[in-house]
């Protein structure tokens, strides 16, 4: 069946992707298909009709299924490219870091005149006429810090200048700076060795710097021992939701006779070596044989220092059979994404492990702890929680639980990008650092001149902050009691708590800052632009609705906003959030509905026209029933029209 | 099935608006609300396939038992628990009741949630409802008249996808009509194991789909034109053919197989256009195979037999009736029983096999039997047996044989020359092995059926009857369920029911005694088949009597349809020998 398809498929390639299908249950042999999909692309450039056909025959599957796959990951291509390809990041930091004027300088440069996205997702990579280069826009390549960013070939390129493309396109190797010293409101854990000037990503920098004897502690340790810490140590999860992850992890029962999965949502950001050594804890604690890393297809790079390390693990048996002697078995794995969103909602993300399109399950009852990777308690955890296992071990639970506030434990990693002077990265103790001292302090304060407009706190699908807003939040005391305290948008601290009650939420730690030269109607297009790209279309609301405020938002831009517009976006927002499948119906709905909450003046302004009369008029059945009591004037009596006629309008 | 035994498992109690219910476990939330008449609307659920969860059109409120500090569910006033309301909506489609659980089914919120749907689900549809043939039967307008609101406040452009797709042999597909419910999907993956529909791209801009160079074209594809609850799949035969609200519809069963799977005929004027299946879980679910569902078109052939003949000198011409049975019966009494023989048909229903037995015996003749038919089954509804009613025949010849294992002796008594007399009833002699010069070499040969065909050239008496829609009757299926065929049309021409056909041969024969209505047939069969006593028509109800259990009856003999086989082959050999020395 295989090699029915009239494409020829070389025998290192074939026997890539049986290394590949290993990797997998034999009775699960589906999940590979995103590995093979991703090898046949980076052979062929392309994923043909041919490498379809021949796919689904490799793993017994129908064409179809494959499609789905294609046609539902972003990364994956059905044309060819041209010899460079280049993807632009177009969402809201490189957005406004003006990433729209680098895809037309470099359009201009490499010849190729860009198709208007009119019809949205389908084939949006334009091919310059002699085939050597190739653009898209794309959506988040997760280097907001850096903004604007874009990828060549499959080497990131941070902080582009749009004014020397020729620059650009000539110096081919990445030019990825880490800060080196951390600021002192910093409280480095994790980042603790990122820009050292001997630090590199093997093991034996690792194993120098004290790696791998958390795992040699955990190992002599008893499950529910390891679990107990992570319970007292108050870690909550670092993707969004912020779910308590001892709480999770006391989901899988001690006796549990299926298998059990842990699987590392990297299908983000990328911190360094620790997360191998705090997955291979977690899968002790939580007695799992197998782990997957989840990571987004955008990290080739990411993905080949993980698959080394691993390599090296193994070699020095801190995984594979029977490790460092403790009779535990566990196997890691690499499974790279392919450019949804969608894959980091936890349920979604084990859909495409399965090899099918990232469709998020119900819950009830598809409970990951309950029914996940295959039908087996899995465990989904964020790869920046899991790297703080290792120093829980380290440090003991209680000891950990005193970083950070009350229930906000702990260190995190906190991403600033938007309108300030230095962007970056910063790892801070929960709730140590208000959001004016990582502004203002930390991220080297506004451009000179501005002032600011507005924060978005926790990722975009966090409920944007005005600034000038004052907010009412209660604060514990260190004596327990708590105490309701007035304060401006700069003296919020980033925390868990303190976000909710502030009506936004830390989310995935991504600070936006805008300053008062941005047009929110613009922004909230960019964030809707992304939504309505990222939605997987399984559930109604979030799919309909998704485009169509983006629709509206656009309209509204483009100076056609009827004054309704304001209204009904809210209206819309709020018939997503809390009815979808998923929570990213509300990711998708909270912008919308508190930009047009905060901001109502820059919406009304864009929102002059009178709503068109419904053609043809409607009516309730009830008006239809009265319709004969309702009097009829003949139109030459009506005033108005007069008064219209008179003045020279009709 | 889980209402039919409901003493053996617990009962829940459940408040659906505001009442309290008891409800066995295992009821699905959206399901007790039915019962409790609080029908809550819903698009990807179907009740035989997995839920998605993805309309999102079945979203109640829903809450727990209130506890108190001892764990125990606090009670209101009324002696009942209190309820602590979740403030999130819930789906009602994937959830099983709980004890205790309470569920609005139509509070503001609930309500609000089921506009926005509506309107999501509008927004992109093309609104093409007078040209669509789902017109009538489509959930988009029946719940938009219930949940919905009658205005649109859309002002953007809609998302274009493909129109008039033919997504196989019998489906054709309007994606701007699809709302993804997945209902099509699942039933492809689930019932007819074939995975072949699917849905790319994304978001807004999904679409359903099969792989290029791929068919919807199993046995069963027309189903998803059944669940599809929206015009997007629709029946390339029966697409812009009528309006559904014209349709008469008629309860009846499909004749093709075994199986018997209940099905509603939709009829206007005597025409059928087409036939859909009808839920019954002892028989066929809420499925029927494409074969089975478009078997009805031959009943309009060019080749219907529409008026009694008789031959005259020679030739074939038009009669009346009373002339026909006359004729018939009087060239039948002219022979002995043995040189008499009547094959009849598994595709009889009942009540005509009886009358056929009480003919044979009029006639004095043991040589009867029907023509044992068979084809390759599957493990879904098709059955190896594809004469309706083998069970009937079986009970009613009342043989101590398999139907069918007396064929060969009446082709060979045929061929000998023994029979002099032979009357077809509702089959093919091809069937037989006997060639056609010696059919045409019979003295008397009455052919009672439906479509004319070489051996009805033949007949000396030849009997226009009735197809399965233009009569009633009865049936046993495969697994011994007992089910009511009903007259969705009349028959064409001259044609006429069977049983009155039959009947008034029997008279003109000499035997009988007046039979006025097919139910005095019912329930003179009572009388003789002891698994008939007590029933009438009535009994049967739609949905079927089990009247044997399969146990009772004798294993099928495979071999027949061998021997058959084999005779046919012989006589190939044989007439090409023939031809050859000639």
């Amino acid at each position: 069946m295989a090699d029915s398809t009239s494409t020829d498929v070389p025998a290192e390639l074939k026997r890539k992707m049986d290394e590949a299908i290993s990797r997998y249950p034999k009775e699960h042999r589906r999940s590979a298909a995103m590995p093979l999909l991703h090898l046949w692309q980076e052979h062929f450039g392309f994923i043909s009709d041919d490498g379809v056909l021949w796919i689904a025959a490799k793993l017994g599957l129908q064409p179809i299924n494959i499609t789905e796959l294609v046609t539902f990951y972003p990364m994956f291509r059905q044309k060819p490219v041209g010899k460079t390809h280049i993807r632009v990041c177009r969402t809201l930091s490189c957005a406004m870091a003006g990433s729209y004027q680098l895809m037309e300088n470099l359009c201009a440069t490499i010849g190729i005149e860009r198709r208007p996205h009119g019809d949205g997702m389908h084939n949006p990579i334009s091919v310059s006429a002699d085939g050597n280069f190739s653009i898209e826009f794309v959506e988040c390549l997760a280097s907001c810090g850096t903004a604007p960013i874009c990828m060549i070939g499959e080497t990131l390129r941070e902080n582009v200048d749009a004014d020397s493309i020729a620059d650009l396109l000539r110096n081919q190797t990445s030019n990825i700076k880490h800060r080196t010293s951390p600021h002192p409101l910093e409280h480095r854990l994790i980042f603790k060795n990122i820009g050292r000037e001997d630090w590199t990503t093997d093991i034996d920098c690792y194993l120098r710097d004290g790696g791998y004897e958390e795992l040699k502690q955990a190992l002599a340790m008893s499950r529910s021992e390891i679990v107990d810490k992570v319970k007292n140590s108050g870690l909550r999860g670092r993707g969004g939701a912020g779910f308590s992850c001892g709480l999770k992890w006391s989901f899988i029962k001690p006796d549990e006779k299926r298998p059990v999965y842990l699987i590392c949502n990297a299908d983000e950001s990328e911190p360094g070596t620790f997360k191998l050594e705090g997955i291979l804890i977690s899968c002790f604690a939580l007695n799992a044989r197998t782990a997957y890393i989840y990571i987004r297809g955008e990290f080739p790079e990411g993905a080949k220092i993980l698959e080394h390390a691993i390599e090296e693990a193994r070699q020095h048996n801190f995984l594979g059979r029977n490790i460092l002697g403790s009779g535990f078995d566990v196997e890691v794995y690499i499974h790279r994404g392919a450019g949804a969103y969608i894959c980091g909602e936890e349920t979604g993300l084990i859909e495409s492990l399965e090899g099918k399109r990232g469709y998020p399950r119900i819950k009830p009852p598809y409970f990951p702890a309950v029914l996940g990777l295959y039908m087996c308690p899995t465990i989904v955890n964020n790869v920046e929680t899991l790297c703080h296992v290792k120093h829980i071990i380290a440090m003991g639970g209680v000891n950990y639980a005193r970083l950070g506030r009350p229930n906000n434990t702990g260190t995190r990693i906190v991403c600033v990008s938007g309108d300030v002077q230095r962007p970056g990265y910063f790892e801070i103790e929960v709730g140590a650092v208000t959001i004016g001292q990582l502004i203002y302090e930390m991220a080297g304060g506004l451009k000179p001149g501005r002032k600011l407009k507005a924060i978005i706190p926790g990722g975009s699908s966090a409920k944007v902050l005005r600034a000038g807003e004052r907010f009412k939040l209660k604060q514990k005391q260190p004596d327990g009691a708590s105490i309701e305290r007035e304060m401006s948008i700069d003296e919020i601290p980033m925390d868990f708590d303190s976000l909710a009650a502030a009506g936004s939420m830390a989310g995935s730690g991504g600070v936006i800052v805008l300053d008062d030269s941005r047009d929110m109607v613009w922004a909230l297009n960019n964030i809707n632009e992304f939504y309505a790209h990222e939605s997987c279309g399984q559930c109604t609301p979030c799919r309909e609705g998704s485009l169509w405020m983006q629709k509206i938002t656009d309209r509204m831009l483009r100076g056609g906003g009827v004054t309704e517009d304001p209204k009904t976006l809210k209206s819309i927002g709020g018939n997503i959030a809390g009815r979808t499948i998923c929570a990213f119906g509300e990711a998708c709905a909270w912008p919308t509905q508190s930009f047009v909450e905060k901001f109502p003046e820059e919406f009304a302004a864009r929102a002059q026209k009178p709503v068109p009369p419904a053609l043809p008029p409607e009516y309730t059945p009830e008006e239809l029933i009265e319709a004969e009591s309702i009097q009829t004037v003949p139109m030459a009596h009506d005033p108005g029209w007069e008064k219209a006629g008179a003045a020279g309008i009709i | 099935m889980s209402d039919q035994n409901p003493s053996s498992q617990p009962m829940l109690n459940v408040q659906i608006d505001s009442v309290w219910h008891q409800f066995p476990k295992g009821t699905r939330i959206i399901e007790a609300c039915e019962q409790a008449g609080s029908y809550v609307p819903r698009y990807c659920y179907h009740k035989k396939l997995s839920s998605p969860g993805n309309c999102r059109m079945c979203l109640i409120e829903m809450g727990f038992p209130r506890l108190g500090p001892d764990r125990k569910s606090e009670l209101g006033a009324d002696g009942k628990p209190l309820i602590n309301w979740m403030p999130r909506p819930q789906i009602s489609c994937a959830q099983d009741v709980a004890e205790g659980i309470g569920v609005r089914t139509n509070s503001p919120l609930v309500k609000e949630c089921q506009r926005g749907v509506m309107e999501f689900l509008l927004i992109n549809h093309p609104l093409d409802c007078p040209i669509c043939d789902q017109a009538g039967e489509c959930r988009l307008q029946e719940f938009s008249v219930d949940f919905g609101t009658s205005q649109s406040r859309f002002l953007e452009h809609k998302v274009k996808k493909p129109k008039n797709a033919v997504l196989g042999p019998r489906v054709t597909l309007d994606d701007e009509r699809c709302i993804l419910c997945s209902r099509c999907i699942r039933f492809c993956q689930e019932i007819a194991h074939d995975d072949v529909l699917g849905f790319v791209d994304r978001g807004s801009y999904t679409v359903l789909t099969a792989h290029p160079g791929k068919e919807l074209e199993n046995n069963y594809s027309l189903n998803t034109v059944d669940i599809c609850p929206v015009g997007a799949l629709t029946s390339t035969d029966f697409r812009f053919k009528m309006r559904v609200w014209f349709l008469k519809e008629t309860k009846s069963i499909c004749t093709s197989c075994a199986t018997g799977c209940n099905t509603i005929i939709g009829t206007r004027e005597d025409v059928i256009y087409r036939q859909t299946p009808r839920e019954n879980d002892a028989v066929n679910s809420c499925w029927m195979c494409d074969y089975g569902r478009l078997n009805f078109k031959y009943l309009e052939a060019k080749k219907r037999l529409l008026e009694p003949q008789i031959r005259r000198e020679g030739k074939l011409v038009h009669t009346d009736w009373s002339t026909a049975i006359a004729q018939a019966a009087l060239q039948l009494k002219q022979f002995s029983g043995t040189e008499i023989a009547i094959i009849a048909s598994g595709r009889m229903t009942n009540e005509e096999l009886w009358l056929t037995v009480q003919l044979a015996q009029s006639l004095g003749t043991h040589y009867i039997d029907i023509v044992p038919r068979r084809g390759r089954g599957d493990d879904i509804l098709l059955s190896e047996d594809r004469n309706p009613n083998t069970n009937g025949a079986r009970l009613i010849l009342g043989s101590a044989s398999e139907p069918g294992a007396n064929l060969l002796a009446i082709a060979d008594a045929v061929k000998s020359g023994q029979i002099k007399a032979l009357a077809i009833l509702k089959e093919n002699t091809m069937h037989l092995g006997v060639p056609l010069e010696r059919l045409a070499q019979l003295p008397v040969f009455i052919a009672m059926n439906i479509l004319s065909n070489e051996a009805t050239e033949k007949a000396t008496v030849v009997l226009p009857a009735c197809g399965f829609v233009e009569k009633r009757g009865s049936m046993i299926n495969g697994k011994g369920r007992l089910q009511r065929l009903n007259r969705a049309v009349r028959p064409p021409g001259n044609a006429r029911d069977d049983w009155e056909i039959l009947r008034d041969l029997i008279q003109a024969v000499g035997g009988g005694d007046s039979l006025l209505s097919i139910d005095d047939v019912f329930r003179r069969i009572g009388e003789t088949v002891p698994q008939f006593a007590g029933l009438t028509f009535s009994k049967i109800g739609d949905l079927g009597v089990q009247i044997l259990q399969m146990e009772e009856l004798p294993p099928t003999h495979p071999s027949d349809e061998e021997k058959i086989e084999q005779a046919v082959a012989i006589q190939a050999r044989r007439r090409a020998v023939r031809s050859e020395s000639t």
